[in-house]
């Protein structure tokens, strides 16, 4: 094992390179961009061997991976806020066609440069996972738990890491680099599976309809379970990661920070979690009875773990670092039709706040005042002000 | 932990600082963080950047806001009040000055230290860049990482005769560190504040900060051939159709130096503006 002090769009280059990527295909975009220099760096250099193909859009990367994902290369992608809007279109047809693609999502908001959450919170709908990171540690860590994940033949479903442009992409940090060979040995060879070949095609797997008496909701269907399906998988690898490299997040769905003692829980993703992690022990020293619950995977959301932790707590403060205009934070409304199941007794308060949009800068302080709100609500047994802006 | 504040321009290298420090501290087994403050950077432009160092995985990703420590790259923005706002009592600014810790102007409840890198990178590595001219002033003041480990993390990001060059320039500066000293004055002289982190686009603002040298332009040796004129990147020289001759618009000459490199009779010369 080595280190290097990088930031977080080499650790993502970095991991592509120990996954072995086969074909890279990438269209620059801030804060994007540096990843894809990396990658065209390392190919210059003859680091491993594998292909980057130069694209004139997104639209075309996504297509040039699913390409070469279909004859069973393993394949990356990235990219960044508008940039992933582009790729709407050809995002469907990856995640229908069960193509095991991974992507990263260096985040970028719609109102500005600046990161949110809301470019991959907008590809809800695409069909594929959706993960959100904290550290650089945690995007090398991850993308290779992707392509473990991705590439499983229980599987077979594109996953999109995501985590914040500037901050995290851009700000250096000590990472460490697992041996080559420790890598192969866990993350063998990609492999093609013969039923998306076009000649052995099965009607499912293209995820459209073939004519016929065939029920068109099928695909619709066995994608949804699929995707479904990550969430054991995805505990399982992270098992076998720690195992290997000694290293583990949570149960891979969440990671819950400082909840041995807590009666409520501040749940974030990104780096604002990271942030969140110090608020917490500030709060706790204080004798505040508040924790997190760093959310990992938000496609499929983790319904099982927060409808039993929803048991146990008094109040949950969801924090989203996106909004669906006219509709709400994402995160905060899956949480309440997640809790929805439980009896009413034991169903726990729901705070919503919105932070970090437009790249708002999320201080230890918001996070005091956020578990002060979330604690007055308890004691109160009013949630006074169910929405507020952090 | 620790949170360090670096002020420089681009092109000084702050952010290769903070990548040092930030290395320095791995390489003696504490986590780091180093970030830099993004915008529209670009070469002259002052900027910041941050560091924090600690026993565990830095988990806060936020910007510093209460520095302990703050690193001044550049002797003109060193006399900016700024660099020491929101400093925590009893913290340490270092300048790049030519000045004693005794004749700093910046006030407040701090400590002064000075080292003259500009003197330092300029007899080392014959440039400007006192990104790792200021390390070795840093390490001798702060104690917060050892010269070897700062030697060490400079080679893996200048490997061979540039990395020697620039472990000679900490050595140097590690050796001739003034201070530190409580600042002499006490209380933050009332004074228009300058942006450390300067954005936006030159030809619409008043860059005249950014320069560390100021071209002058010798009218005897002058030509009129027009080469700065239609050179400068930010219409900062001026023609007199009259005289046949140029000036120079200084609000708007970031002191990029490439009018001098444009003259056919060397009749431009850069001259360091500080002293």
């Amino acid at each position: 094992m080595s280190y290097e002090v990088m930031v977080g769009n080499k650790a993502a280059a970095t991991a592509c390179k120990l996954a072995r990527v086969q074909v890279a295909s990438a269209f620059p975009i801030t804060p994007q961009t540096t990843i894809t220099e990396y990658l065209s760096e390392m190919y210059a250099n003859g680091e491993w061997d594998f292909d980057f193909v130069n694209v004139e859009g997104e639209l075309s990367s996504q297509v040039v991976v699913q390409g070469a994902s279909r004859i069973g290369a393993r394949v990356f992608t990235c990219t960044s806020g508008p940039g992933l809007l582009y790729m709407h279109h050809p995002m469907q047809t990856t995640g229908s066609g069960r193509l095991p693609v991974v992507m990263a999502v260096v985040h970028r908001g719609y109102k500005g440069m600046q990161p949110d959450h809301s470019d991959l919170m907008s590809q809800e709908w695409t069909g594929w996972g959706h993960w959100y990171v904290e550290h650089a540690q945690e995007v090398l860590d991850t993308i290779l738990m992707a392509y473990k994940v991705a590439e499983d033949p229980r599987i077979r479903i594109p996953i999109a890491v995501g985590y914040d442009g500037y901050v995290l992409s851009y700000t250096a940090e000590p990472v460490e680099i697992p041996d080559q060979a420790l890598v192969d040995e866990w993350l063998p060879k990609n492999k093609a599976i013969p039923e998306v070949l076009p000649d052995k095609v099965s009607p499912a797997s293209f995820g459209r309809g073939f004519g016929g008496e065939r029920d068109p909701q099928v695909p619709w269907k066995e994608h949804h379970d699929a995707i479904l399906k990550i969430e054991e998988v995805h505990r399982e690898v992270m098992d076998s990661f720690e195992k290997t490299f000694g290293r583990r997040y949570g149960n891979a769905m969440i990671e819950p920070y400082m909840m041995e003692d807590a009666d409520v829980a501040i749940v974030a993703m990104g780096t604002i979690a990271g942030t969140c992690k110090a608020a917490v022990e500030k709060m706790q020293k204080e004798g505040k009875k508040v924790g997190l619950i760093k959310l990992r995977s938000y496609i499929p959301f983790p319904v099982k773990d927060f409808q039993e932790w929803g048991k146990k707590l008094d109040a949950l403060a969801i924090v989203d670092r996106s909004i669906c205009p006219g509709k709400g934070g994402p995160v905060y409304q899956r949480m309440r039709d997640t809790l929805y199941d439980l009896k009413e007794k034991d169903r726990p308060m729901t705070l919503q706040f919105h932070a970090g949009l437009g790249g708002k800068e999320v201080r230890i302080h918001d996070f005091e005042m956020i578990g002060d709100k979330t604690l007055k609500a308890v004691k109160s047994k009013k949630v006074e002000e169910p929405v507020t802006w952090v | 932990m620790i949170e360090i504040r670096l002020h420089g321009r681009g092109g000084q290298g702050a952010v290769t600082a903070s990548r040092i420090l930030a290395t320095a501290a791995y390489e003696e087994g504490q986590y780091s963080q180093a970030i830099p403050m993004y915008g529209t950077e670009r070469r002259g432009a002052p900027l910041t950047a941050f560091v924090r160092i600690d026993n565990q995985r830095v988990r806060e990703r936020m910007l510093v806001h209460e520095p302990d420590i703050s690193i001044v790259l550049d002797p003109l923005i060193a006399k900016q009040q700024a660099v020491v706002d929101s400093l925590k009592a009893g913290g340490i600014v270092l300048l790049n000055t030519a000045l004693k810790p005794e004749e700093v102007k910046l006030g407040g409840d701090f400590k002064v230290a000075t080292i003259d890198a500009t003197t330092i990178a300029l007899e080392t590595l014959g440039r400007p860049i006192t990104n790792t001219a200021i390390l070795g002033a840093f390490v001798k003041i702060t104690g917060a990482l050892k010269l070897e480990s700062i030697e060490k993390a400079i080679k893996k990001y200048f490997p061979g005769r540039l990395g020697d060059m620039n472990i000679a320039a900490v050595r140097k500066s590690y050796e001739a560190v003034k201070g530190p000293i409580q600042a002499v004055v006490k209380s933050a002289p009332k004074e228009e504040k300058m942006d450390l982190n300067v954005g936006g686009y030159g030809v619409l603002k008043d860059v005249s900060s950014w320069r560390v040298f100021t071209p002058e332009i010798d009218m005897d040796k002058c030509i009129g051939c027009k080469s700065c004129w239609i050179f400068c990147p930010e219409t900062a020289i001026q023609w007199d159709e009259a005289k046949k001759k140029p000036s120079i618009e200084y609000r708007k000459c970031k002191g990029c130096g490439v009018c001098v490199n444009e003259c056919p009779v060397k009749a431009i010369e850069m001259v360091r503006v500080e002293a």
